[in-house]
């Protein structure tokens, strides 16, 4: 859009978002038996996405398994989901700051 | 992907737990019943969920074929007990049969609160999710002021 730093962060904005759709989807079947814990993988997602691909969401090893097949852990999506509003609000204060940037470049040259 | 997806998502697991609770409710509820419309006494019921791709609007359906494993979650289907009704010696019961032994529901409410208070806690969990991706919508929206 602006620049390449405001192009790299909207991508993050957009794994983000995509992650946070993978956590509330675990979250949702948390009772659902059989159903396995998904992720992405975010670094490797990140850098794929920058080269502008479709994020793919992978199942998650080493949690443990209930009785029912089930090995969605609260506290782990609980975190997650924590993790990713935080990180995608800051991505938003970085756009807004260059936006702003931006805003007050056109106004000087407005006033003059 | 659009975060509006995300909430559905959440919305689905609300539905099926709430779903639940409603389910769970009615076996407490009827844990003396002894009289249906099926006959007999009452039978307990519990939900199935199962998981499945959130399908709405063309967007959405777009997004389920660009990544497909993201899934909310439905009930499938309802279970009724069908194993023998427990028989209680109550002699003066209206509905006693010869020997005085009434047909009772085998429902333990220990047994359904504890998975009432599992339902509700699912609940709040889903509703969380659902506030924190409200919060990243807004954040995204006030990029526009």
């Amino acid at each position: 859009m602006l620049d390449r730093v405001t192009d790299s962060l909207e991508r993050y904005m957009d794994v983000l978002s995509m992650r946070q759709k993978v956590v509330a989807s675990n979250i949702a079947n948390a009772d659902t038996p059989g159903f396995k814990t998904k992720d992405l993988n975010f670094q490797s997602e990140f850098a794929s996405a920058l080269s502008g691909s479709q994020p793919q969401a992978s199942e998650v090893a080493g949690l443990p398994v209930k009785n029912d097949g089930n090995n969605v852990s609260l506290d782990r999506e609980a975190r997650l989901l924590a993790e990713n509003a935080m990180r995608f609000n800051l991505a938003s204060s970085l756009i807004r700051e260059q936006i702003r940037m931006v805003k007050e470049a056109i106004q000087e040259g407005k006033s003059s | 992907m659009s975060l509006f997806s995300v909430l559905s998502v959440s919305a689905s697991g609300m539905a099926a737990q709430r779903t639940r609770a409603e389910l769970l409710v009615e076996n407490i509820a009827n844990s003396e019943t002894t009289r249906t419309a099926e006959g007999g006494p009452y039978r307990r019921k519990d939900a199935i969920f199962s998981s499945e791709p959130v399908s709405s609007a063309f967007a959405s359906e777009l997004d389920a074929q660009l990544n497909g494993s993201v899934t909310g979650v439905k009930v499938a289907g309802i279970s009724v007990d069908h194993t023998e009704p427990e028989r209680r010696y109550m002699p003066g019961h209206p509905d006693a049969d010869a020997d005085g032994y009434v047909a009772m529901p085998r429902v333990n409410p220990a047994e359904d609160m504890v998975d009432l208070m599992g339902a509700s806690r699912s609940y709040q969990a889903n509703v969380s999710a659902m506030s924190a991706v409200k919060d990243m919508i807004q954040h995204s929206i006030d990029l526009l002021r």
